[in-house]
C-alpha cells in the first residue's frame, strides 16, 4: 500500500537501470530480460504457450518453483489454454483486460506495466502472465508452497491453553489471530521492508482500541527503516525500539497466538513479518515479561502464587552469585554460626577468592548453556552429562570449588530458566555478571547500589512512550491487579491505562460469579 | 583478567573465609595486672558435618589462643603472633569471664565488646567458677563437638526446663551496668573432672566423659563486682523475680510425705509493681504461673476438685517461701539483682532522684517486699489416681 | 526547569522517603531519652506549621521555584542573594549527608574502606539520578517505598515475634517534664528531617494537582512522623534509652538483636537497605534541588550539564567538611542548627512569606483603586 517506488537508497543489481522501463511488446524479449535479469536461475519456470481458443495468442507464464501453489498454476494453464475463447475481433490489449476478469482461478488479479514491479510480485511468489504483443503483464495471487505445519510452540508452552504456535507463513499467522478475534475492527496494515530482500510486515491492531499516536508512531519507526534485508523480527526490533543501550528489552515478542490476542485486546499493536513465527508487540511493559498466557487460563489464586514466583526468581537469578560472593567475603557477620563454618570448611580447600570461584562457574555454566542450545540435541545430552559430571562432582571433589558454590551456580541457572521470558532472562544474565563485580567491590552496598541504578535505568524507559515500569511506578490503582499479583478475572474492568487512554473498560460491571438465587434476586430490583 | 587483578589488589573491607579464624569463645582473665584473653577458635574442617572428603573429624574441633595486654584490644591483636588468620568476632557466642576477674570488677571488660561492630551484643555472659576463664574454655565436650556450643546450649535448655540458670546476653549485662537501679546475675560454669584429661581428645573416648562442663551456680554482682553466688531454690527465686522462669519442678509436702507430690509448671509470669508509703518504697511481686501434677508418691485422689485446690495452696506457699529466701539473701548481700530500683525509678521518677544515692545500702536492704503467688493446676497427666 | 510532572502520589513517597532518610538510622532526639518518641511527634506538629509557611508562598507563586520567587519577592538583588544561599544550603546538606551516609557505612561494615570511595559510589548513583531527573526519582521512589515498606514490616514482625519489646523501658514518661522534650523539638528535631522540606519548595512547581499539596505535604510529615516517633520508641523499648543513646546507629543494634527460631538472626542487611536507600533519597532530592536552583538563578537550560561539576563538588566538599565523626556531628547539632537550619528553615521562609502578602495586598488594593 505505502511502498514506495523509488528506493531509499542505491539498489545492488547492474541492471537496476533497466528495471525502471516498462514491459516490453513482444514476448520472447521479455523472456530474454527475464533470464538476464534473473540470471538463469533454474527455479524461475517459464512456460510459453498458446493462449485461448479461437485466437491463439503466443503467451507465457513465469513463477518461481517450490513459492507457488503448483496446482493452481496447473488448472491456471489448462484455464487459459483450453477452455478459454478468445473472440477474435479482440486486440491483443483487449484480451489482457478480457482475460483478467475472465480468469477465476486465480485470487488475486493485477496489471503490471513496469519491470521493477514484474519482479516484485514474481519473486513474492505469484505466477506472471505475459502476452506476446502487449506491454503489459498480468500477475497472479498464487501463493503456496511448503510451510513448517502449524506446531506447538516451542519456546512458550503452557500446560492449559492453545497448542497453536506461529509459523514461518504470515499468512497463516495473521489468520491464526484472525480466527482468535472475529471482528472487523481488528486492522492489518502491510508494507515491504529490505531493500534487497522485499521482506512483508504487517501491522495489527484493533482499531479502536488501539492508541492511534501508537499506531501512527509504529508505522513512522518501521517505514523509517532503510536496510539492504530483515530477516527476522529480531532485526526490526532492534531498528525500532526506543533506546539501543539497555539490556532491557522494550518489545515483546510472542510465538502464540493466543498471547496475540490477548495483548491486540489490551491495546498494544503487534507487528508480524515473513519468515519467522516470533510476533512483536508494542509497547511492552516490564511486568509483561513476567506474565505467562496461562496465568489468564489459571484460576486467580495459583496464577498470583506463580507470578511472585517468577518475581523471586528473576531476583534470585539477578543477585544469588553476587549475594554469595558479598557473603563469604564481606559479611560473614551475617550469615548463621553453623552454615558459616560449613562453608568456611569447604572453602578451606579452595584455592581461588570467593569472588574467582564465583565467576570461573558463572562463566562455565554460560558456556554449557550455550553449548547446549547449538548443539544437535544427541549431542547436546552428552555436553550435559559431562556438565554434571565434570562440574557438579569433579570440581568439588578435586576441590577446585566449594559445593555451596555449586549449589549457588545451580540455583540461578534453574532460576533463570523459571523466568518465563528468555528475553528479561538473558538480561538478567548479564546485570548478574555487573553485580558480582559490584559484590565483590563493596560486598552487599556495591549490590544495593546496583539495584538503586538498576531501578533508576529501568523507571528511565519507555516503550513507545509508555513508561516501561508501568503500572507500578508511575503507580496506576486501577492495573495493579494484573502485575506481580493476579486480581481474580472480574476484577480486572480496566485495560491498562497508559497504552490507552479513552477505551479503557473492558467488561461489564457485575461480573463477579454468584450462586443463582442471588442472581435472581438482582435481576428481580432491576 | 584485569578485572580480577583490580579486585583482588584494590578491595579494602574484603576477607576471604579462608584468611578468618572465627573466633567462637572468648575468655578473660586477669594476670598480674593484665588482660589475658582466650580465644577459643574454630578449625571448619574439623567440625562434624562439614567433611567434604570423607576424612571424618580426626583433628580437634576447636584450638585455643591465648595472649595478655594491658588492655582487651591490645591483647587481642597481640594474638596475631601466634595465629596465622585474622581473629574475627562476629561470631562470638560467649563470654567467659574468669572468677578472679570478676570479683575485681567487670565493667571495663564490655567497652571493647560494645564499641567493636563486629561483636554481637546477644552473645552470651558466664563466670568461670573455681577456675580460670582459660581452664574452663579448655575442656572438650562430646554431643556438641564445638565446646562453646555445648555450654550456650546447655544453658539456654537448662534456663528453659529447670530455670536456675540464666542466660544473660551481653547487652543486657551492659545495659544493667549502666542503670542505678539494678545489679548484674549472671549463670556460672564449672568443670566437673580432672582440668588435664579435659583437654585431650582422650576425654571423649570414654562413655562417661572424664571431664565435663556444669552450669553452676548465679553470680551476684555488687557495683560490677562479684560478690556472692546462689545456687539451688535461690537461684530459681532470682528467676522467678525476673520473670525468667518458662518451666520447672516444683516439690511439695502432702500430709505428713516429704517431698510429695512434683508440680510442672508450663507457663509463668511475674509482675513487679512499686508503691511509695511515707517516703519509703514498698515492692510488690506477683507470680502467676500453670502446670501440670508430673508424679505423685503418696496415693491421693487427684479426681477431686479439693484436693487440687488444696495443692494449689501448698503450691502458692512453697514458692512464696523460695522467693521470700531469695529476696532476703539478695538483701543481706545489699546487691539489687532483681531491678526492683528501677522499678520505682519508671513508677516514681522524681522519688528516685532521692533514693538513687543510697538505694543498695539503705533503702533495698531493709525494703519490703510483698509476694503473692498464684499456682494453677490445669491438668494431672495422663492417669488421675497413683497405682498405688 | 524541566518539563516534567509529579503526581500527587509520587510527592507524597518522596517527602516519606526524604524524611526518612537518615532520620530512622541515627539516634534522632536523643537527648530526650525515653521522651523521645514524644519529642518527635512535637516537632512533626510544629514542623507542620513550617510546612504551611512553604505551602503558602507556593500558592503566591505557583509555577515558580524558591529560588525564583524570592526574587520577585525581595527584588532582583536580595532575592537572588537569597536564592545562592539556599543552593549553597542545599548542596551543603547534601554533602553533610553524604558524609553522614558515609561515616555510618564506614563504622558498621566497612572500617577498611577510604571514605572517599564509599561516598563517591554513592555520589556516582545520585548524579545519575539527577540526570535523569525528577520524574525517574520519583517513580524510582515509587518502587523503592514498596520495598522499604516491607522491608520495614518484616522487621517490625520479627521484633515483635522474638519478644524484644519490653514496654517498661519506655518509663518513666516526662521523667524531666516537658521541657527537656521542647529543648530537643527546638534544637534538634523540629529542624531534621521536618524542617527540612524546604526543600520541596524547590520541587513544587512540578506537581500536576497543586491544590493537593498541603494535604500530601502534611500527610507525609504525619506518616512519617508517627513512623520515626514509633521506631524510635522501639528502639528504647528493645535496647534502653541508656545504650539507644550511646549508640550510634540504634537501629542496627534493635536489628542484631533479633534472633527467631535459632535461625532468622544476625539480619544486618535489613539495616543495610534501609540505610542505603534512605540515604540515596534524602542525597538525591538535596542534590537536586541544589542543581535546579542553579540552573534557575543563572538560566541553564540544561540542568543535566551542571550534575557532573556540582556532583563532584559536593563529593569533595562531603570529605572536606570534618575531619573526625565526633567533629561532624558536633557540627551538625550546634553550628548547622544555629546559622543555617533556624534562619533558612524559618527565618527567611517567615520574612519572604510576610513580603509577600504585603506585596500582594498592596497589588490587590492597587488594584481596586485602579478599578475605582
Amino acid at each position: 500500500m505505502w511502498f514506495q517506488e523509488t528506493s531509499k537508497r542505491k539498489q545492488i543489481g547492474v541492471f537496476d537501470n533497466m528495471l525502471n522501463e516498462t514491459v516490453e511488446n513482444e514476448l520472447q524479449q521479455n523472456i530474454d530480460m527475464i533470464r538476464t535479469i534473473t540470471g538463469n536461475s533454474t527455479d524461475i519456470v517459464i512456460r510459453e504457450f498458446l493462449l485461448g481458443q479461437e485466437q491463439e495468442i503466443p503467451a507465457g507464464i513465469f513463477f518461481v518453483g517450490g513459492m507457488t501453489d503448483e496446482e493452481m498454476i496447473q488448472k491456471l494453464l489448462v484455464q487459459s489454454a483450453t477452455q478459454l475463447t478468445i473472440p477474435s475481433s479482440y486486440s491483443r490489449e483487449d484480451v489482457l483486460a478480457y482475460i483478467c476478469k475472465k480468469i477465476a482461478t486465480a485470487g488475486k488479479v493485477k496489471r503490471i506495466k513496469k519491470w521493477h514491479e514484474l519482479f516484485l510480485a514474481l519473486m513474492s511468489g505469484e505466477a506472471i502472465l505475459l502476452i506476446d504483443g502487449v506491454a503489459e503483464a498480468l500477475s497472479m495471487e498464487a501463493r503456496g508452497g511448503e510451510y513448517r505445519a502449524i506446531e506447538e510452540p516451542s519456546t512458550q508452552l503452557s500446560i492449559r491453553g492453545s497448542r497453536e504456535g506461529f509459523t514461518e507463513s504470515l499468512a497463516t499467522n495473521i489468520a491464526m489471530v484472525r480466527r482468535r478475534i472475529q471482528n472487523p475492527y481488528l486492522w492489518l496494515e502491510s508494507i515491504k521492508i529490505g531493500e534487497v530482500t522485499h521482506t512483508n510486515v504487517s501491522i495489527m491492531y484493533i482499531k479502536g482500541i488501539a492508541s492511534d499516536e501508537v499506531v501512527e508512531e509504529v508505522r513512522n519507526r518501521l517505514q523509517r527503516i532503510c536496510m539492504d534485508g530483515i530477516l527476522e523480527s529480531g532485526y526490526i526490533e532492534q531498528l525500532i525500539e526506543d533506546k539501543t543501550f539497555t539490556t532491557f528489552p522494550t518489545i515483546y515478542h510472542t510465538e502464540r497466538p493466543d498471547s496475540v490476542a490477548a495483548n491486540l485486546l489490551e491495546g498494544r499493536i503487534a507487528i508480524f513479518m515473513e519468515g519467522t513465527p516470533f510476533v512483536l508487540i508494542v509497547p511492552a511493559l516490564f511486568i509483561q515479561f513476567f506474565q505467562a498466557v496461562e496465568d489468564y487460563y489459571a484460576r486467580f489464586d495459583i496464577a498470583t502464587a506463580l507470578r511472585f514466583l517468577r518475581v523471586l526468581v528473576f531476583f534470585i537469578s539477578l543477585i544469588a552469585p553476587s549475594a554469595y560472593i558479598a557473603m563469604t567475603t564481606f559479611h560473614q557477620e551475617m550469615i548463621p554460626t553453623q552454615l558459616v563454618i560449613a562453608v568456611a570448611a569447604q572453602r578451606e580447600s579452595v584455592p581461588f577468592p570467593a569472588f574467582v570461584e564465583a565467576m570461573m562457574m558463572e562463566v562455565t555454566f554460560e558456556i554449557l548453556r550455550e553449548a547446549g542450545v547449538r548443539l544437535p540435541r544427541a549431542v547436546g545430552q552428552a555436553v550435559s552429562i559431562v556438565g554434571a559430571l565434570v562440574i557438579g562432582q569433579a570440581a568439588v571433589e578435586a576441590g577446585f570449588v566449594s559445593s555451596a558454590m555449586v549449589i549457588v551456580v545451580s540455583i540461578t541457572a534453574i532460576a533463570s530458566f523459571a523466568t518465563p521470558s528468555f528475553a528479561i532472562a538473558i538480561s538478567a544474565r548479564l546485570i548478574r555478571f555487573l553485580l558480582m563485580i559490584l559484590a565483590a567491590l563493596f560486598g552487599f552496598y556495591g549490590i544495593l547500589i546496583g539495584i538503586i541504578l538498576m531501578t533508576l535505568h529501568l523507571c528511565s524507559l519507555r516503550s513507545f512512550g509508555v513508561p516501561y515500569m508501568a503500572p507500578m511506578a508511575p503507580f496506576i490503582s486501577t492495573n495493579v491487579g494484573d502485575t506481580f499479583v493476579r486480581f481474580p478475572m472480574w476484577a480486572l474492568k480496566e485495560r491498562p491505562h497508559l497504552i490507552n487512554q479513552t477505551n479503557v473498560v473492558r467488561q461489564g460491571s457485575n461480573q463477579r460469579p454468584k450462586p443463582t438465587n442471588e442472581l435472581e434476586k438482582e435481576g428481580d430490583n432491576h | 583478567m584485569l578485572i580480577h587483578v583490580i579486585l583482588l589488589s584494590g578491595c579494602w573491607s574484603k576477607k576471604e573465609l579462608t584468611e578468618l579464624a572465627f573466633v567462637i569463645g572468648v575468655g578473660v582473665d586477669k594476670k598480674g595486672g593484665k588482660y589475658m584473653i582466650t580465644l577459643q577458635v574454630v578449625n571448619p574442617g574439623n567440625v562434624a558435618g562439614a567433611t567434604q572428603k570423607g576424612g571424618g573429624s580426626s583433628g580437634l574441633p576447636v584450638t585455643l589462643y591465648t595472649s595478655t595486654g594491658n588492655t582487651l584490644v591490645e591483647a587481642s591483636r597481640k594474638v596475631s603472633e601466634k595465629i596465622s588468620r585474622l581473629t574475627y568476632y562476629a561470631h562470638t557466642n560467649l563470654i567467659v569471664i574468669g572468677e578472679e576477674l570478676a570479683r575485681e570488677g567487670i565493667k571495663e571488660v564490655f567497652d571493647a565488646i560494645e564499641r567493636n561492630p563486629q561483636f554481637r551484643t546477644t552473645a552470651s555472659v558466664i563466670i568461670a567458677r573455681q577456675c580460670t576463664a582459660k581452664e574452663l574454655l579448655s575442656v572438650l565436650t562430646p554431643i556438641d563437638k564445638i565446646p562453646t556450643n555445648q555450654m550456650i546450649k546447655t544453658l539456654e535448655l537448662t534456663e528453659k526446663v529447670w530455670g536456675e540458670n540464666l542466660n544473660v546476653h551481653a547487652g543486657e549485662v551492659i545495659e544493667i551496668l549502666s542503670l542505678g537501679g539494678k545489679e548484674v546475675v549472671m549463670s556460672s560454669f564449672r568443670i566437673a573432672g580432672n582440668k588435664m584429661i579435659g583437654e585431650q581428645q582422650n576425654n571423649l573416648q570414654s562413655i562417661e566423659p572424664y571431664t565435663f562442663l556444669h552450669a553452676g551456680e548465679l553470680a551476684v554482682f555488687q557495683k560490677g563486682k562479684l560478690i556472692s553466688w546462689m545456687s539451688g531454690e535461690q537461684a530459681r527465686g532470682v528467676l522467678w523475680l525476673l520473670n525468667k522462669i518458662h518451666q520447672t519442678a516444683v516439690t511439695i509436702d502432702w500430709q505428713r510425705t516429704k517431698e510429695a507430690i512434683s508440680y510442672k509448671v508450663v507457663r509463668s509470669k511475674t509482675k513487679v509493681t512499686a508503691k511509695i508509703n511515707n517516703g519509703k518504697p514498698i515492692i510488690s511481686v506477683m507470680i502467676s504461673m500453670e502446670g501440670d501434677i508430673g508424679e505423685v508418691l503418696v496415693p491421693m485422689d487427684l479426681t477431686d476438685p479439693n484436693n487440687i485446690s488444696l495443692l494449689e495452696k501448698k503450691l502458692q506457699q512453697e514458692i512464696q517461701k523460695e522467693v521470700q529466701n531469695t529476696i532476703l539473701y539478695a538483701q543481706s548481700k545489699k546487691s539489687d539483682i532483681f531491678g526492683f530500683g528501677e522499678v520505682v525509678h519508671r513508677l516514681y521518677p522524681n522519688e528516685w532522684k532521692q533514693l538513687k544515692k543510697n538505694w543498695n545500702d539503705q533503702y533495698f536492704s531493709r525494703l519490703q517486699v510483698k509476694v503473692n503467688v498464684h499456682a494453677f493446676i490445669r491438668r494431672t497427666g495422663l492417669r488421675n489416681k497413683p497405682y498405688f | 526547569m524541566e518539563r516534567v510532572q509529579l503526581n500527587a502520589r509520587q510527592l507524597l513517597v518522596l517527602a516519606i522517603l526524604f524524611e526518612h532518610g537518615s532520620a530512622m538510622v541515627i539516634p534522632l532526639g536523643i537527648d530526650a531519652r525515653q521522651d523521645v518518641w514524644i519529642a518527635i511527634l512535637c516537632s512533626m506538629i510544629f514542623g507542620a506549621g513550617l510546612f504551611f509557611i512553604y505551602y503558602r508562598l507556593f500558592t503566591y507563586y505557583p509555577s515558580l521555584p524558591l529560588t525564583s520567587y524570592s526574587q520577585q519577592i525581595v527584588g532582583t538583588f536580595f532575592g537572588k542573594t537569597i536564592a545562592l544561599l539556599y543552593i549553597l544550603y542545599f548542596l551543603y546538606i547534601a554533602a553533610r549527608v553524604l558524609r553522614d551516609f558515609g561515616e555510618l557505612l564506614l563504622t558498621f561494615a566497612y572500617p577498611e574502606t577510604p571514605l572517599f570511595i564509599l561516598n563517591a559510589v554513592m555520589m556516582m548513583t545520585v548524579m545519575y539520578a539527577a540526570h535523569k531527573g525528577i520524574e525517574v526519582l520519583a517513580r524510582t521512589g515509587e518502587l523503592f517505598f514498596f520495598s522499604l515498606c516491607l522491608t520495614g514490616i518484616v522487621g517490625l514482625a520479627l521484633v515483635i515475634i522474638a519478644g524484644l519489646i519490653d514496654v517498661h523501658r519506655l518509663q518513666p514518661i516526662l521523667e524531666e517534664g516537658w521541657k527537656r522534650v521542647f529543648k530537643v523539638v527546638f534544637t534538634q528535631t523540629l529542624y531534621v528531617p521536618f524542617g527540612e522540606m524546604i526543600v520541596f519548595a524547590m520541587l513544587f512547581p512540578y506537581i500536576d494537582q497543586p491544590k493537593k499539596t498541603k494535604i500530601v505535604g502534611w500527610l507525609a510529615m504525619f506518616l512519617s512522623g508517627i513512623n520515626l516517633a514509633s521506631m524510635m520508641a522501639i528502639n528504647i523499648a528493645v535496647l534502653g534509652s541508656e545504650t539507644v543513646s550511646r549508640s550510634t546507629f540504634p537501629l542496627l543494634n534493635t536489628i542484631r538483636e533479633i534472633r527467631v527460631a535459632n535461625f532468622l538472626e544476625r539480619l544486618d542487611v535489613l539495616f543495610m537497605i534501609a540505610l542505603v536507600i534512605g540515604g540515596f533519597f534524602k542525597i538525591s532530592i538535596f542534590f537536586y534541588a541544589g542543581v535546579i536552583g542553579t540552573a534557575d538563578l543563572f538560566r541553564v537550560k540544561e540542568h543535566q550539564r551542571l550534575v557532573y561539576p556540582l556532583g563532584i563538588s559536593v563529593l569533595l566538599l562531603s570529605i572536606a567538611i570534618a575531619s573526625n565523626f565526633s567533629e561532624h556531628i558536633k557540627e551538625g547539632l550546634n553550628i548547622v542548627t544555629l546559622y543555617m537550619h533556624i534562619p533558612l528553615q524559618v527565618g527567611i521562609p517567615l520574612l519572604l512569606l510576610l513580603f509577600a502578602i504585603i506585596r500582594h495586598r498592596s497589588s490587590f488594593l492597587f488594584r481596586k483603586q485602579e478599578k475605582k
